[in-house]
Formats: structure tokens, C-alpha cells, sequence
């Protein structure tokens, strides 16, 4: 009973990182009708940011996250604005070829640049746990899940309360009228992306604060966030929470009950399930 | 316009026939050179492994030239490297080696690295009978279809935890439970078939045996369970990616079992580098450790060549880097005993050399692999200590570990 609690309790607490993972994905996504199959690459920045704020500037890498947020999502608009605008129209066919092209072009920069040596982001505290009863909670997990749920709900709030988010919204929605409305949307592309890529370079940090960084990490986490923004569904934020949650604690029982061999078969097999059962994810709207 | 064109692609095609002349004069010097041909991961996931092997080989063939090269009947010849990067795509490098015989015309084969590689570029040098000596594939697989063209450094994969299983013997108290994590791949399924009947015939009990799929970044179910189950021990044959989440999580999780003992990464600097003062008392093994008593003709010893190797690379060798050198001077030692570059009469060789090496003693069993103990070695502070070689107990093993709370 005390394995299956705590097995549960990884589980939730992966999904919370999972989610991070996912939640630019799933707004670019929506948005954008872009599947960006950087979006791992982008995580992978993300972490390297993270990782030289906190080796060479004594940064702790949870108060830095809003810089590494702030950096990735200056790239994000700079790749937005002078790469993918000129293929935003174009069939989704090449929005998947460039930015296919985009990942392979930043993995191996990264290589060039950091080395295949593996890093990790070790603060004096990142190992350390908080024992309730006969169940651990990791503390850098704990962390990272809970800037997880901040972060859905403030991007919720953002999309529903503000004007940059609602005309995020409307584009989404109907690109013309949004124009007729006053939207100008290489800008507003832009922002929307930058504040994707934000995401994934603040998931990118606290990625490096629980595993481990090199050059390769990024497609294994483009393909686990595709399932997640799939499963949770592309309509609101809430649902990529869901979905991340899901998949965590599907892929931990998976590993006690299947093998852990079995795990990403587990995972896959449930983006399968939902594309058959409710297409438009768990919190989707039926149409 | 045109006329001028035409004037000047008739000049530039008389440049080029000139040098091509000239390259056709200067070409019976490089005809004598001995090619050998490789395709090592140098970018991609394992690149990080791959470049050990790239390295070793650019060091020993620049130390056999820089001594007069390969004696052949009684001409030297030079060595030359012909290398390709497959991206750690296993499909592109059964490609490359493909290339390197076919087309490349290269006279003989050096490894990738990997169990899963040497599996599948083995089916090359078999086809074209062209000998590839390999240090980075250990799993029995490789050798264990009769195969006659392929020869491998590195100890046998299902012996890797055999010395490990030794010293358990020795440790008091002695470990009773142990958790056996594998990773589905050639080498590591290899390991845990040979471990098994190890841990058995020495008593202990096997409370887990678990298959991990290759690359998972997430341990802590499996974690979790080695909790619950108290388990003594923890084996895990994987890689160094996974081995480096799993130490992390199993901080982060509080679980310390009496020892844990890992295939790779423990003998590598960048892995202890990156985990820091976390890596201690973690457990592995390398068949090889730099010392004066493996003396070398080329190198000198294996602390020289380790020392060369540092300078010039710029970071530690392990036994990859080791096993690499080796190969290279076991295919110049066996060219040199069949007095030819013959392909046929090299591999007969190959099956018959016997010579002290930096890395050992070089000598191949039937099925083409060589034999070599495994050291134990563990992770004490911020050095490596070995613990148990063949001859029994080195350095006493910092037994049992602490919980992670109380270091």
C-alpha cells in the first residue's frame, strides 16, 4: 500500500514536469498551427541557460528560471519573427520539415558549443527529500511541480483575462476578424511563440535540476510532450496539466504492474486510446 | 563571351589534367600506406563514449608512424585513418563500414563503439572478409555466431559483474537481496544473462530482475520498489545517461541500499564530474587501469600512454580509449606476423597474436574475444580506488553505504 502511494505520488509529481514540458507546445500549437518539432531543442537551451547561470554566475536555477524564461523567449520571437512567419501560411507539411530542420540544426550547435559532456544543475539541495510517514517527496520535484501549476494557471489567466491573451485567443480562433479587430499578427506570431519557447526554456531548467543535459535530450521530450498536449487536449492550459499528470502516473504504475521496459509503450498506447476515444484530448471540446 | 569561356574551361582542364599527373606520380608513395577504416559515434547520443575511440586511434597510429611505421616484409609503412561519424545511428554506420569496403577500398576495419554496433557492422567485415578488430562491442552476441573476421578487446559482457559478485562475498555484512536493472539492449542483456547464474551459484537472492527500456529518464518507480523490498544490493547494467538519473533520483528519493554497482560511468571523469561529491561510493569495474606493469612496444607503458593521451586530448582515457589503442596495434602486430597486408592472412594471424600491450595481454579466444579480468573499482571521495582485482582484495571498499542524509 505504501509502494503503490508512493508510486503514485512519483507519478503525479513527473506529470507536474511533464506539463512544463508541454505547455509550449500546446500553446504554439493552437495557436499557431505550428508542431514544432524543436520545441525539445528548445527545452535543451533552455537547460544549458540555466545551467551556465548557475555554474559560472552562482545563480540558484529556481531564482533564475525568469532569466532563462526571458532568454529563450527573446529567441523565440527572433526565430518567430525572421524564420517561421515567412511558412505560417504555408501548408503544415513544411512547418514540420523547418522546424525538424530547426531541431537537428540546434542539436548540433549545442554540440559544437557545450560538448557531448553531460551536465547536470546540482544545487547543495537538489537531492534532498521530505519524509512523510513512509512516503519521500523529492524536494527539486516537489519545486518543479509546483511552479508546474503556477505557471498552467497563470498562462489560463493570461489567455483569459489580458488583452495580449485574448488576442492571442482570437487569433486562434479567426484569424481575419482578429485583423479586422486591430491584430498584427507577425507581431502578436511572435509573441506567442517567444512566450512558448519561454516555457520550454523554464521546463528546460528545471529539467537540468532532476536529470541530467547534453546536446540529445530534446527529441525524447518533443515526442513526450507531443503526447501530452495531445492527450490533455489544445483548447486551454488546464488540459496539458491533466495530461502531464496522466501520463506520469500511467507511465509509474506502468513501470510496477507492466515492466518498466514497457513504460513509453504504456504512455503511447494511451495517446493511441485518447486520439480514438476523445480526439480533441481529455479536456477537449467534443465537436 | 562565350569564346573566352570556352578558353578558359580549356585552360582549366589542362590545370586539371596536370595535377591529376602529378597526383598520379606522387601516388605509388601513398599506395604503400595501410588504411584502416572506422565509423565511430561522434556526434549523437553516445558521442560522448565515441570520441574515446576516435582519440585512441588518432594517438596510436600518429605514435606507430612517428616510429617508422609497420614493418611488412622489409618495407615500413605508414597507417592512415579513415574515419566516418554515424551520428550514433546504428543503420548509418552499417552503411559506412559498407562504404569504407566497398568503395574506400580501406585494408582493414577498427570498431564503433557499442554492443549493438559491433553487432551489425560485424556482418560487414564477415561479408567482404575484411578482419575489424573492435574495442567497444563486449556482448557475447557479437562472438557467438561463428563469425571469423571479427575480433574484440573488451571483456566479455556476461563476466562484467563476476568480480563484483567476488568481492559481495567479502563484504560484511554481507548483502543478502539484490536488485538486477538492465537495460533491453545487446550489452546489457548480455550482462544479466551472465550475472544470473552468478548471483545464484553465490547464494545471494535475487529480489528484482528488471528490463528498463534504453534511455528512460525516470527510475524512481523502480526506485521506490528497491525501497520497499529493502534490497542490499543494486546491480544495473545501462548507460551512462540513465546511470546518472538513476544515482540523482535515488538521492532525491532517499534510497540507499548497502551498494550499488554500475556497468559504465563509474571509470569515466565527465560521469563523476558531472554528479560530483553524488557519485561516491557508487561501485563499477574496467578491465583495465593505467599502470607501468602493462608495459607497450610503441608507448612505453600504460601510465605513458595515458599521459599522452591527457595532453593531447585534453581529458582523462578510460578503457575505452585503452581498449581502442589496442586494436590498433593488435591489427599492426598481426600484419607484421603474417609478413602481408592480405586480408585472409592477417585474420590468421589476428587469431594467433599473443603480445603484452598497454592494455593487456592481447590474445583472442576462438571465437574471436579476448578474456580480461575485471577490476573493481569504486567511487571514494573524490578518487578511484580499486578494490578487487584478479588476485584478490586491493584497497578495502567503502561498505556499507550511508543514507544519503547522513553523508
Amino acid at each position: 500500500m505504501d509502494l503503490l502511494l508512493q508510486i503514485l505520488i512519483n507519478g503525479v509529481l513527473l506529470g507536474g514536469l511533464y506539463a512544463v514540458m508541454a505547455l509550449g507546445l500546446a500553446l504554439v500549437w493552437g495557436v499557431l498551427n505550428i508542431v514544432n518539432l524543436a520545441h525539445g531543442a528548445f527545452i535543451m537551451l533552455g537547460a544549458y541557460v540555466s545551467w551556465h547561470l548557475y555554474t559560472y554566475l552562482g545563480i540558484d536555477p529556481f531564482l533564475g528560471l525568469p532569466i532563462t524564461a526571458a532568454v529563450m523567449f527573446v529567441v523565440g520571437y527572433a526565430t518567430q519573427r525572421g524564420l517561421l512567419n515567412l511558412i505560417v501560411r504555408a501548408p503544415m507539411f513544411n512547418t514540420l520539415l523547418i522546424t525538424f530542420g530547426l531541431e537537428v540544426v540546434l542539436t548540433y550547435l549545442a554540440q559544437i558549443a557545450f560538448s557531448a559532456d553531460f551536465r547536470t544543475i546540482n544545487p547543495s539541495y537538489a537531492g534532498n527529500s521530505i519524509q512523510i510517514g513512509a512516503v519521500v517527496l523529492p524536494l527539486a520535484r516537489l519545486m518543479a511541480f509546483g511552479i508546474a501549476v503556477v505557471l498552467t494557471f497563470a498562462m489560463w489567466m493570461f489567455l483569459l483575462h489580458t488583452r495580449l491573451g485574448r488576442a492571442i485567443r482570437a487569433t486562434a480562433q479567426n484569424l481575419v476578424a482578429a485583423r479586422l479587430y486591430g491584430v498584427e499578427p507577425r507581431h502578436l506570431y511572435a509573441m506567442t511563440f517567444g512566450i512558448g519557447i519561454g516555457l520550454a526554456g523554464a521546463a528546460g531548467g528545471l529539467y537540468g535540476t532532476v536529470s541530467q543535459i547534453n546536446p540529445y535530450i530534446g527529441a525524447a521530450l518533443t515526442a513526450k510532450s507531443f503526447a501530452i498536449a495531445i492527450i490533455g487536449g489544445l483548447d486551454n492550459p488546464l488540459g496539458v496539466l491533466v495530461g502531464g499528470l496522466f501520463l506520469g502516473i500511467i507511465e509509474s504504475l506502468a513501470v510496477l504492474y507492466i515492466g518498466a521496459t514497457f513504460a513509453d509503450v504504456a504512455s503511447f498506447g494511451v495517446l493511441v486510446l485518447v486520439l480514438i476515444v476523445r480526439p480533441s484530448g481529455l479536456l477537449g471540446k467534443t465537436a | 563571351m562565350a569564346m573566352s569561356n570556352r578558353l578558359i574551361s580549356k585552360k582549366t582542364l589542362i590545370a586539371a589534367a596536370s595535377a591529376a599527373a602529378l597526383a598520379f606520380v606522387a601516388n605509388p608513395a601513398a599506395a604503400q600506406d595501410i588504411v584502416l577504416g572506422a565509423s565511430v559515434q561522434l556526434t549523437g547520443p553516445v558521442a560522448n563514449t565515441g570520441r574515446y575511440y576516435r582519440d585512441a586511434y588518432e594517438l596510436a597510429i600518429e605514435k606507430i608512424n612517428a616510429a617508422g611505421g609497420v614493418k611488412v616484409g622489409n618495407e615500413k609503412r605508414k597507417l592512415v585513418l579513415k574515419i566516418y561519424d554515424n551520428q550514433s545511428d546504428v543503420n548509418l554506420s552499417v552503411r559506412q563500414y559498407t562504404q569504407l569496403v566497398s568503395q574506400d577500398k580501406v585494408d582493414f576495419l577498427l570498431g564503433p563503439f557499442a554492443s549493438n554496433f559491433a553487432l551489425a557492422d560485424s556482418a560487414v567485415s564477415e561479408k567482404y572478409k575484411i578482419p575489424m578488430v573492435q574495442g567497444g562491442g563486449a556482448s557475447d552476441q557479437i562472438f557467438a555466431r561463428k563469425f571469423k573476421y571479427i575480433f574484440g578487446t573488451l571483456a566479455p559482457a556476461s563476466n562484467y559483474f563476476g568480480s563484483t559478485i567476488d568481492m559481495m562475498k567479502t563484504l560484511k555484512p554481507e548483502p543478502k537481496s539484490v536488485a538486477l536493472l538492465y537495460a533491453d539492449d545487446s550489452f546489457d542483456v548480455s550482462v544479466a544473462d551472465g550475472t544470473r547464474p552468478k548471483l545464484k551459484a553465490a547464494g545471494l537472492n535475487v529480489v528484482m530482475d528488471e528490463r528498463y527500456s534504453t534511455n528512460a529518464t525516470d527510475f524512481n518507480s523502480l526506485l521506490s520498489q528497491i525501497r520497499s523490498k529493502n534490497v542490499d544490493a543494486v546491480l544495473v547494467a545501462g548507460h551512462e545517461t540513465e546511470i546518472l538519473n538513476f544515482i540523482r533520483q535515488a538521492k532525491s528519493l532517499a534510497v540507499a541500499p548497502k551498494m550499488y554497482s554500475f556497468t559504465v560511468g563509474v571509470p569515466s571523469e565527465d560521469f563523476r564530474r558531472a554528479l560530483g561529491t553524488d557519485a561516491n561510493y557508487a561501485f563499477g569495474m574496467t578491465a583495465w587501469l593505467p599502470s607501468a606493469d602493462l608495459k607497450d612496444r610503441w608507448f612505453g607503458d600504460a601510465t605513458k600512454f595515458e599521459a599522452e593521451y591527457r595532453t593531447k586530448f585534453n581529458y582523462e582515457p578510460d578503457y575505452h580509449a585503452a581498449s581502442g589503442a589496442a586494436d590498433v596495434e593488435a591489427i599492426v602486430q598481426a600484419i607484421e606476423d603474417a609478413g602481408s597486408t592480405d586480408p585472409a592472412k592477417v585474420r590468421d594471424a589476428l587469431a594467433k597474436v599473443n603480445f603484452d600491450s598497454l592494455y593487456g595481454v592481447i590474445k583472442f579466444a576462438e571465437n574471436g574475444q579476448i578474456d580480461l579480468p575485471q577490476t573493481v573499482i569504486q567511487v571514494q571521495g573524490d578518487k578511484l580506488v580499486a578494490i578487487q582485482g584478479t588476485k584478490g582484495p586491493i584497497h578495502p571498499a567503502k561498505y556499507p553505504m550511508p543514507a544519503w542524509n547522513a553523508r
